[in-house]
């Protein structure tokens, strides 16, 4: 078994802004994603399309599980402008902190 | 594709299934096999999990166990199914709601875990299984065909999803293949089918790996979102 690992808001933060970085990597210049904690990041206001999000979230749950957390990042709200936990960095963020196993 | 090819085939221990992780092994790929029984074969490359396709959590946890294990997949075969061959005025609830969960829902599972490893792969792959019940629309079949057809629509749009990342999505329907699913079957009643086929006569296991065969060559990245039964019915 692989030891979890205690990971702060402030980790998880960090983590998804570099996955964001390393997204815009490959982004075309007009279609960069704002790399910040109270960021759009799906839906009105970003550049992200749905398969932009379903890649961003597979590399954040690959660096999530470097880390010794293994979520799979999936809610039936995923693609409402509204109450998606994927609006904004900030609501990713708490979602993923609700979703990976309770931290010791 | 380049170096090892890893494999994971569900539904591994007997039938089509076991036949696939014996046919896989030989063409020399690392093969992970899954069933809720035992392994029905020991071989250096090929490694074998317990597991309920039902369980959501239990997939995600065996698919992460290969991702610490291998680091890598780049086919998945969702052979793992079940059928109840009765009138749906005689068919339990809970019969259909089995036939589904393991036909279509472990098929979603798999795929949904697996994708995030495949997308990785040079030459992902995933192939579901459907049946000629579908197209026959075969009386006393209507829960098992039903549970096909979501599986055939399924395969068909997870071809366009999948497609960003590389990953292909196909299905083979074999037509009868003596396993212990058309053992259940009265003879007459397969016979029947069997002569509706152009090419009317048991298939073989080999029948169906050569299929998956095609679908799996890399010259094959063209080739998403397709239903191929064998016999000539469709």
């Amino acid at each position: 078994m692989r030891e979890i690992q205690v990971v702060t808001t402030a980790e998880v933060q960090d983590l998804v802004l570099r996955a964001i970085e390393n997204a815009n990597v490959a982004r075309m210049p007009d279609a960069q994603l704002a790399v910040a904690p109270d960021a759009p990041l799906f839906g009105a206001g970003s550049a992200l399309d749905s398969l932009g999000l379903v890649s961003l979230l597979i590399d954040i749950e690959d660096a999530l599980h470097d880390h010794g957390i293994d979520v799979m990042l999936s809610d039936a709200r995923a693609m409402s402008q509204k109450r998606s936990p994927f609006r904004s960095v900030a609501a990713l963020v708490a979602f993923i902190q609700e979703t990976a196993p309770s931290q010791p | 594709m380049n170096g090892t090819r890893h494999v994971l085939i569900t539904g591994a221990s007997r039938g089509i299934g076991a036949h696939l992780v014996r046919h896989y092994l030989a063409h020399d790929n690392v093969v992970i096999g899954c069933a809720r029984g035992g392994a029905a074969i020991t071989h250096k490359r090929y490694t074998h999990m317990c597991v309920d396709v039902t369980d959501e959590q239990a997939v995600q946890t065996l698919l992460g166990d290969i991702r610490k294990r291998f680091g890598a997949l780049d086919v998945l075969i969702n052979n793992a199914g079940i059928a109840s061959m009765n009138p749906v005025a005689l068919t339990p609830f809970e019969t259909a709601r089995q036939i589904m969960a393991t036909n279509f829902l472990g098929t979603f599972a798999f795929t949904r875990a697996g994708l995030r490893l495949l997308r990785s792969s040079t030459a992902g792959r995933i192939v579901n299984f459907t049946t000629v019940a579908v197209p026959l629309r075969l009386e006393g079949e209507a829960i098992y065909a039903a549970s096909k057809s979501a599986v055939e629509t399924f395969t068909r749009i997870v071809a366009r999803e999948a497609a960003p990342f590389g990953v292909t999505c196909n299905a083979v329907g074999p037509s009868p293949v003596h396993t212990h699913l058309t053992d259940a079957v009265p003879a007459d009643r397969i016979d029947r089918l069997i002569s509706r086929q152009a090419v009317p006569r048991w298939a073989e296991p080999d029948d169906v790996a050569n299929v998956i065969d095609f679908f799996l060559r890399p010259e094959s990245a063209m080739v998403t979102g397709q239903i191929v039964y064998l016999g000539g019915i469709g």
